[in-house]
């Protein structure tokens, strides 16, 4: 019964309002019109009940209809276009969020394979490798992903060595090394401190410091060179735009 | 006492146009079109009162605010064109003042043919085929 009484509480607002309007109009020359109007929403308000039956909500039916008949003139197609290159640009935004982070997918994807290949060539595991891709504009309009530079940060000598001699994996070198420093600050009680010094100095920390860069000029250049070549032939690259860095070097 | 106001303003303007008329006509018109955009400023927010009034009893009862937007429609179609139209005249184009009526009375029509077109339908598919 709850739909009875909103349509009859529907019907006895639309009256008054339609009351109310008519006494409001300015001139009588607009009245016939204005009471058309108003005599139309009355009956519509009085057939709800069988529109609803037939075709669904009466009041979403003409809130459809009227939205139909102002996009058809030519006064409200300035605002549908507004709002389609609204929609337009907010479509092209996501796209292009969506090609960044795709790029970003397959850069790190193509650094993996890349560290992958070094390790496997050249041996060296722990290879930091930094991929950036761009997307290029082809003749034919198409824009296609390619490489703009690979950055390769080489592991240092030291590390590279403590790595080896354990025969562990490459995820177990980076520990050692960092702890090695702390073995050298226990030099410090004792009264002969030149020698022991001396002996710290040989001993410890800038030993393999000094045989990485004294290597660094030596093996690491080969290996950069070799690690430059590799990815050259591989990934078929402009050598340009390969940089090799030895992490060591820069560590120690 | 805005009537007073009003009413106020509405004499004075008159006199003013009177003594214009003969002198500057172009002035007088121009007087005669402020002095009613004046009028109409001044009692835009009593129908803004009384149309947020009317929204939101249609509200509270549970109306259907397309309805009440086609009303505020017919009514503000009708306003506008009547204004523009007695200003119009006032400057002695009343063939112009007649089209600007035109105008706001196929306006509120427009209004009525998506509803004729719903209540139609429905007839329709009442009838059977």
């Amino acid at each position: 019964m709850s739909w009875l009484g909103g349509w009859l509480r529907e019907i006895i607002l639309i009256v008054l309002l339609a009351t109310f309007v008519e006494l409001l109009l300015p001139s009588k020359s607009m009245e016939r019109y204005a009471r058309l109007v108003l005599s139309l929403l009355i009956l519509l308000t009085l057939l709800s009940p069988i529109v609803s039956l037939l075709k669904g909500n009466a009041a979403s039916e003409l809130g459809l209809a009227f939205r139909r008949s102002d996009g058809g003139t030519s006064g409200h197609t300035g605002t549908v276009d507004a709002e389609l290159q609204k929609i337009l640009a907010d479509g092209r935004k996501l796209a292009a969020g969506g090609r960044d982070q795709s790029l970003k997918l397959a850069a790190q994807q193509i650094a993996g394979q890349m560290k992958e290949q070094i390790a496997a060539e050249t041996g060296k595991r722990g290879a930091n490798v930094n991929v950036t891709l761009a997307l290029t504009n082809e003749a034919d309009g198409a824009s296609v992903p390619a490489i703009t530079q690979v950055v390769v940060t080489l592991p240092g000598e030291a590390s590279a060595a403590q790595g080896n001699a354990p025969g562990g994996s490459g995820s177990g070198e980076s520990t050692p090394i960092m702890v090695q420093p702390v073995e050298d600050i226990k030099v410090e009680p004792g009264g002969g401190e030149t020698g022991l010094k001396e002996q710290g100095v040989s001993g410890g920390g800038d030993a393999p410091a000094a045989a990485g860069t004294d290597q660094g000029s030596g093996t690491g250049g080969a290996d950069a060179k070799a690690v430059t070549a590799l990815l050259e032939k591989n990934w078929s690259l402009d050598p340009g735009k390969i940089q090799v860095v030895d992490g060591g070097a820069d560590k120690w | 006492m805005e009537i007073i106001q009003i009413v106020g303003i509405g004499l004075m303007s008159t006199v003013l146009i009177l003594v214009l008329k003969e002198q500057k006509p172009m002035f007088a018109f121009l007087l005669a079109a402020a002095t009613g955009i004046l009028i109409f400023l001044f009692l835009i927010g009593k129908i803004g009162g009384v149309i947020s009034t009317l929204q939101r009893l249609a509200e509270s009862s549970g109306m259907e605010t397309v309805y009440l937007k086609t009303v505020f429609k017919i009514i503000g179609i009708a306003y506008i064109a009547e204004f523009g139209a007695q200003i119009v005249r006032d400057a002695g184009q009343e063939s112009i003042a007649s089209k600007i009526e035109l105008a706001g009375k196929v306006l509120i029509m427009t209004l009525a043919v998506p509803i004729i077109g719903i209540i139609i339908e429905t007839v329709m598919k009442l009838l059977p085929a």
